[in-house]
């Protein structure tokens, strides 16, 4: 991107994409400094920050691209980092971490995707399913098989399972918000065959999210000293099956480094998920 | 048991001598001596196993045991077992001809699932020659089933995972394709069985390794030894070395066997290979296909080779 000429080099590393990150989540961007005061000095950081993270620091002063950064910041300011670094009296403002984790740990700057959301919403009228399929575009209708009415629409790539009690299961989506819309479409279409759908409960019921921590992962390991959470069966599945009583989350740990989540009715089930346990994942990196 | 309790509740006798005295029970006098002063104390003790004189005649219609199979109290509760044998006179039918007393009474009707569980594991055992890991299999469904968790499962399901789970307890696992294929219950619901038995006793098991299975593999192919011994050091080189990443440790043992088959003069094929392992032979071309590279590394120093390390088959 040209905008990065512009900038000073240390700072390109704003506007680079970061990993599995996408610009347009307003919260969790990973390219958070510290804000304007507190810019990261190499002298004061150790005693907040791991010496790992100061090394990335000390080694990006010079080059281009940000390490991760802390992504819980609240200042939502990308003011860039100055070149020379000046000294700032280092006891009196303590370098706290903005992130809530243990100040030991160094929060990851990766960010779980969502892939799959599924949710429910009761239209509030009994229907008459085989009119829907009859008149509806983009519906099948197999009562032997399944009694319900299976629906797609293309725009938020979803599709619908329409019952005849007049509840719906929406599923595909892959935000809350997208969640909805789809919802209310498949709602609008219902409506306009004649019936008098509203639109209640809307409930999201599941959501799914991926990410790659980018290294391989020693699943036996984990396994010994997980074993109350963890169930690792390569004969079933060849990826490990954590469940996380904490939010109450199943994530699938694959050998390539590679995390499944699934089982959150929030956003931020997940990212906690995530963040509880890319410490451990990565206590357990293969070391070859 | 129900034998035990009532004990409890008559008064125990004590040597006179020795009242804390624990007695030791004599069953072949029946009697139950003080070990202090080797007083007998009671005597005429019932003996509760089986029939002394069973003989295994050619006349096995006539079931010359009296008392019936000896009880098995850790297993099912109070199995009394009598039986009322068949008539002989004609005082024993009624006017129909049919035998006045019913023989077989429910014996132990809470328990009559269990019993059937009981011989349907002996079966299965025997089918693939574990005859020792009986009892564990046994206790292991006795606690599952007392629990109750699992109720809504197939009988004969819980029992092919508490097969499998008992095997790997002693440490001889049995891969989940060797179970099924002694059962009627498909490796999924096995699968399903095994994980929900783990979480209701909260045991865990060791995780499976490519050693595990080599000596049965090995002798399943008639294999020499030194074969077997290569094959085991090249699937743990393999794994140490981490040239099979997220494989199932049986194919990498089944890749394992074929390369060191194939240095022999004993040569099996992929698909040999893979019907003894239950591996399709795709997979164990696959992993051979991630070990060779390093096949020199893999091989012991002591190996003889019959076809050396270059000319070893490359798929």
């Amino acid at each position: 991107m040209d905008q990065n000429n512009s900038l000073p080099p240390y700072a390109q590393g704003l506007a680079s994409p970061q990993g599995a990150m996408t610009p347009g989540i307003p919260i969790f961007s990973p390219m958070m400094p510290y804000g304007t005061g507190l810019t990261p000095q190499p002298i004061q950081n150790t005693n907040s920050l791991s010496i790992l993270e100061e090394q990335q620091r000390q080694a990006t002063q010079g080059t281009s691209g940000q390490a991760p950064q802390l992504f819980h910041s609240q200042t939502l300011t990308t003011a860039p980092l100055p070149g020379t670094t000046p000294l700032y009296p280092s006891p009196m403002t303590p370098m706290t971490p903005i992130t809530p984790a243990t100040p030991a740990s160094e929060s990851s700057g990766i960010v779980p995707q969502l892939q799959n959301i599924v949710s429910t919403v009761n239209l509030g009228c009994k229907l008459d399913l085989k009119t829907i399929a009859l008149r509806a575009r983009n519906a099948e209708y197999n009562p032997k098989r399944f009694a319900a009415v299976i629906m797609r629409i293309r725009e938020p790539r979803t599709t619908a399972l329409i019952f005849s009690s007049g509840k719906m299961v929406c599923t595909g989506a892959k935000s809350e918000e997208q969640s909805r819309l789809a919802a209310r479409k498949y709602a609008r279409v219902v409506q306009k065959l004649g019936f008098p759908a509203k639109f209640l409960d809307f409930k999201i019921q599941n959501m799914v999210g991926s990410c790659d921590v980018k290294f391989p992962i020693r699943l036996e390991g984990l396994v010994l000293t997980h074993q109350q959470f963890s169930s690792y069966e390569p004969e079933l599945f060849p990826g490990l099956i954590y469940r996380m009583i904490k939010p109450r989350i199943v994530l699938l740990i694959f050998v390539s480094g590679k995390v499944v989540l699934t089982g959150a009715k929030v956003r931020a089930e997940i990212y906690e998920a995530f963040e509880n346990i890319y410490p451990i994942l990565k206590g357990f990196r293969k070391t070859t | 048991m129900a034998s035990t309790s009532r004990l409890d509740a008559l008064p125990r006798v004590t040597c006179p001598n020795h009242p804390d005295a624990i007695l030791v029970e004599d069953y072949r006098a029946g009697d139950m001596i003080c070990p202090e002063c080797g007083l007998v104390v009671g005597d005429r003790v019932i003996d509760v196993g089986s029939e002394w004189r069973t003989f295994s005649n050619d006349k096995a219609t006539k079931d010359p045991s009296r008392v019936g199979d000896s009880q098995n109290p850790l297993l099912s509760d109070g199995d009394l077992s009598t039986m009322i044998g068949k008539g002989t006179g004609a005082a024993s039918f009624d006017e129909f001809g049919n035998s006045k007393y019913q023989n077989r009474r429910t014996m132990s009707s809470s328990d009559r699932a269990m019993m059937n569980a009981f011989k349907e594991i002996t079966t299965m055992a025997d089918r693939i020659n574990l005859p020792r890991n009986i009892d564990r299999t046994n206790n292991l469904f006795k606690q599952v089933y007392e629990q109750k968790s699992l109720k809504g499962r197939a009988n004969d399901a819980i029992a092919s995972a508490c097969l499998y789970i008992a095997c790997r307890q002693e440490g001889v696992p049995r891969t989940f394709k060797e179970i099924c294929a002694v059962s009627r219950i498909s490796k999924k619901e096995i699968g399903r069985c095994f994980k929900l038995i783990l979480k209701a006793l909260e045991t865990s098991v060791d995780l499976i390794t490519t050693g595990d299975f080599m000596s049965r593999f090995c002798s399943n192919l008639c294999l020499p030894k030194q074969v077997q011994m290569a094959a085991t050091h090249i699937a743990r080189k393999a794994v140490e070395l981490d040239l099979v990443p997220g494989r199932s440790p049986i194919s990498v043992a089944a890749a394992a066997i074929y390369m060191a088959s194939q240095a022999s003069a004993e040569k099996r094929t992929q698909k040999e290979i893979g019907d003894i392992a239950g591996v399709a032979d795709v997979t164990i071309r696959q992993s051979y296909r991630l070990i060779y590279p390093r096949a020199p590394d893999l091989f012991p120093t002591d190996f003889k080779f019959d076809t050396p390390v270059d000319k070893l088959p490359q798929l």
